[in-house]
Parts: C-alpha cells; sequence; structure tokens
C-alpha cells in the first residue's frame, strides 16, 4: 500500500537518513550484489569471510548514513569505498593473516605481494575483468593500490618504481579503465 | 588551472575509486564547490562505474540479508534517540516484571485465600466438635436417664413377677379416700417396695410415712414423697406385717403415727 517499488537517489538518501526499514531493504536488495563482487574482488579466497565482510558493510551504512555526504559523491560510490575499505582491512587483519598458513613471510613482504599480484591474473571478475585489458606494468599498479590498499608510496616501494611514477602510471591505468566502462 | 587538463588527469577517477591522497582528495573538494563540470564529470565517472559494478554484480548468500537486518533490528532508530522523543518503555521486560509481580500478588492472594479457608475449616470442626460434644453429652444424658429408668422398670417387673413378692393393695380412708399405693413385700427377703398410685402432693415441711403394723404396733418403714409417683420406692425392710399404713407426719417422720392422718392401709396375708 502505497511503498515505493523505486527510489531517487535523493529519496533513497533522505528515507535512509530517517532510518526507513523499507529503504533500507531496497538499499540492500539493490546494492548488495554489487558490494559483494567487489568485496569478493579483494577477499579472493575465502567466501564466507567476504559475506561476513558484506554483512559488517551494511550494518556500518546503516550506522554511518548520518556521515555520508552527498555533495561528495553519489551514495553507491561511498558504499563502494566502505566496502572496499573493510575488505582490505579484513585482509590486513592478523587473524586473515594468520589464516594464509602457506603464505611466505619474506624479508621483503611488499616486493612478495607485488609478485604475486604479477602472476595472480586467474579467474578475474568484476573490475579485474577490465583490468586484464590495461598493460601489465599498469594493470599490477592498479592491483595493488586498488585490490590491495597499499599506498603509492608503498607500491614506489615494492615495486622499485620512483613515487611520481607510479602515481601517473595509476592515474592512466584508471583512465583507461574509465574507457573500457563505456 | 586548465580544468580540462585537471579532469583528464585521472584525479576524477583517483578520488572516486578512493585512491587519491589526503591532499588531493581536499583539493578535489574545493575545486567541486568551484567548477559545476567537474562535479558532472566526476558524477559521470560515478554513474559509468556503479553501472558496471551493478552490472557484474553477484549475489550473496540469503543469511547475510537476514543477518544485517536482524542487527539493525537491534539499532535505535533516530526518532526514538531523539531526546524529545518519549521515553521507550522496554515492553519485554515491563510485561516481565508485571507478569512477575503479578505472579507475586497471585501468590500472595492464594496465600490469603487459603489461609481464610483453613481458619473456616478449623472454625468449623472447632464449632463442629464443640456441637458433637454437646450433642454427645446430651444423649449421654438422655442415656443415663433412660437407662435408669429402664433398670427401675425392669427392677419393678422383677418385684411383681416375683413368686415370693406380695402385692398389698391400699386404698384411701375416710379422710383421704382417693389415695393408693401399692406394697410389694418379698417376705422371704424382707424387702418392702412401695408404689405410689395416688397420692396428693404435700406442703413442703410435711411427708408421707409408711408404717407396717406388727401385732397392732407400729413400725417405720420410712418416709417419701408423693413427687415419686409411679416409680417404686424401697422402703425399710420387715419381716412381718399384719397391714401397711401410710400417715402424713412432719419432715423426717414421726417415731409413731399420727393415726388421725392416716391416709392409705392395706391388710397383708399375715395373721398375728
Amino acid at each position: 500500500m502505497g511503498i515505493p517499488i523505486t527510489y531517487t537517489e535523493q529519496e533513497l538518501v533522505l528515507a535512509l537518513k530517517e532510518r526507513d526499514n523499507q529503504a533500507f531493504n531496497f538499499l540492500y536488495d539493490n546494492y548488495a550484489g554489487a558490494l559483494y563482487s567487489i568485496i569478493k574482488q579483494i577477499i579472493t579466497d575465502n567466501g564466507e569471510l567476504a559475506s561476513d565482510v558484506l554483512q559488517e558493510v551494511f550494518i556500518n551504512i546503516w550506522r554511518k548514513i548520518e556521515t555520508y555526504d552527498q555533495t561528495k559523491g553519489r551514495l553507491f560510490t561511498w558504499m563502494l569505498n566502505i566496502a572496499r575499505n573493510a575488505s582490505i582491512d579484513t585482509l590486513r587483519s592478523k587473524s586473515y593473516q594468520n589464516s594464509q598458513k602457506n603464505q611466505e613471510l619474506p624479508d621483503n613482504v611488499y616486493k612478495s605481494v607485488a609478485n604475486q599480484t604479477i602472476l595472480m591474473n586467474v579467474d578475474n571478475i568484476g573490475l579485474k575483468k577490465v583490468l586484464e585489458k590495461l598493460k601489465a606494468e599498469h594493470r599490477v599498479l592498479v592491483e595493488l593500490a586498488y585490490f590491495k590498499g597499499f599506498t603509492h608510496e608503498e607500491i614506489s616501494e615494492m615495486m622499485g618504481i620512483p613515487l611520481g611514477t607510479v602515481k601517473t602510471r595509476i592515474r592512466n591505468a584508471l583512465l583507461q579503465l574509465r574507457e573500457y566502462l563505456q | 588551472m586548465n580544468l580540462q587538463e585537471y579532469i583528464s588527469s585521472g584525479i576524477i577517477e583517483s578520488y572516486v575509486m578512493g585512491l587519491a591522497s589526503e591532499s588531493e582528495r581536499a583539493e578535489f573538494d574545493q575545486l567541486c564547490t568551484q567548477y559545476p563540470e567537474l562535479v558532472a564529470a566526476r558524477r559521470d565517472f560515478e554513474e559509468k562505474l556503479e553501472k558496471y559494478a551493478s552490472e557484474n554484480a553477484e549475489i550473496p548468500p540469503s543469511t547475510v540479508k537476514v543477518k544485517v537486518l536482524e542487527a539493525i533490528g537491534n539499532s535505535p532508530s533516530r526518532k526514538t534517540s531523539s531526546p524529545n522523543s518519549p521515553k521507550i518503555i522496554n515492553m519485554e521486560n515491563s510485561s516481565s516484571s508485571a507478569r512477575g509481580s503479578g505472579g507475586l500478588r497471585f501468590i500472595a492472594a492464594a496465600s490469603v485465600i487459603l489461609l481464610v479457608v483453613l481458619a473456616w475449616f478449623a472454625y468449623q470442626s472447632y464449632t463442629q466438635n464443640a456441637d458433637l460434644k454437646n450433642k454427645n453429652a446430651a444423649l449421654e444424658a438422655k442415656f443415663n436417664s433412660t437407662d435408669s429408668i429402664l433398670k427401675q422398670i425392669i427392677e419393678e417387673q422383677k418385684i411383681v413377677k416375683d413368686p415370693n413378692v406380695t402385692v398389698v393393695n391400699m386404698v384411701g380412708t375416710q379422710t383421704a379416700p382417693k389415695s393408693s399405693a401399692n406394697i410389694y413385700w418379698d417376705s422371704t427377703s424382707s424387702n418392702v417396695f412401695l408404689v405410689v398410685k395416688n397420692m396428693p402432693k404435700l406442703p413442703s415441711d410435711q411427708q408421707y410415712q409408711l408404717w407396717a403394723l406388727i401385732d397392732n404396733k407400729p413400725k417405720d418403714l420410712g418416709v417419701f414423697d408423693a413427687t415419686d409417683e409411679k416409680v417404686i420406692l424401697k422402703m425399710k425392710n420387715t419381716q412381718k406385717a399384719q397391714a401397711f399404713a401410710i400417715t402424713i407426719e412432719q419432715k423426717g417422720g414421726s417415731p409413731s403415727p399420727t393415726l388421725q392422718k392416716m391416709q392409705s392401709l392395706g391388710k397383708t396375708t399375715q395373721t398375728q
């Protein structure tokens, strides 16, 4: 009875800020899949953990909706960054690291991760599929920066590439990525 | 600065995807307030990204939504957490506490009712007991009196039926023609019983006295009252008597009969 089937983004944000459960249901039904996909592209080896992160992400969305600022981007962008940050935090958590028992712990962790990342271009989904179209040197940087959450400084050190070059390459990679999203 | 160069530098993608540094973000936010074109370009990329992500969505396990809704269902909503909103009463707690005190109240009420019932039963059994005691006592008294009467009757019957007992019918004299009594005289045991048939009631200072006349000499056989009517009275024994006589004497009896006041006389078959 009068329950809207769809919301404009403006309506949805207002309803969510009013703690409208109906709106939250709509939000989940429409965005959980997209966010779950990005979480799984970051947490690649543990579906159960990815589900836990998705759960945590939506709870955080509900709790932090007040802090969402429409002037700084779309709702989905905001949620996507929450999902990405939560995934990377999980990836870097001690418990996750401990679960990776067969993972070697070399002197230079960064280099190791970088090497793994270069070799690890199998079974890509979502945005990673687009990455496949990038040049290898670009792809690795986006992989490390976006999907592994390394800072430009960290990548510079890992790859032995100057910080300015890292930044430029990542920007160029993202511009190409944008082209592929068309 | 050249806006077009800035827009195509990759800063938009870097910003939207969360890869821009703090200073880059601050600069971007600042420029967005000045250049709507920049905002439009950002929005364009955001929409593309969202569209692509939605197209490449992966359906999460259905349990996640259940857990999420469960979790947020517990979080207080904005409306109820505002200071002006009415205080939230935890229905479960208040109802359970009401249930608790209700239970106590019920127990208390039940106790009082039980106490009243017990007291009533105690009172009932006490009064019943007292009543029964009274009735029992009354029955006992009645039984005793009946028993004594019965015994007297049995005794009387024995006397009457005893073959050794001689019945002397005493008839009224001229002074008291209606007076009559029977003497049951057991000649073997010398027992004398008197059954008053009809004797007028006497003043309280006077009593009837029974005499045995032996060789024309009176022998005191005891006094009696007229109220002992129809009851066998055991009098003093005598072995001999030609006649029995009843006189009115002063209370307690006299050593010799006042013959003028002889009420009744009966002759025995005994001879002198």
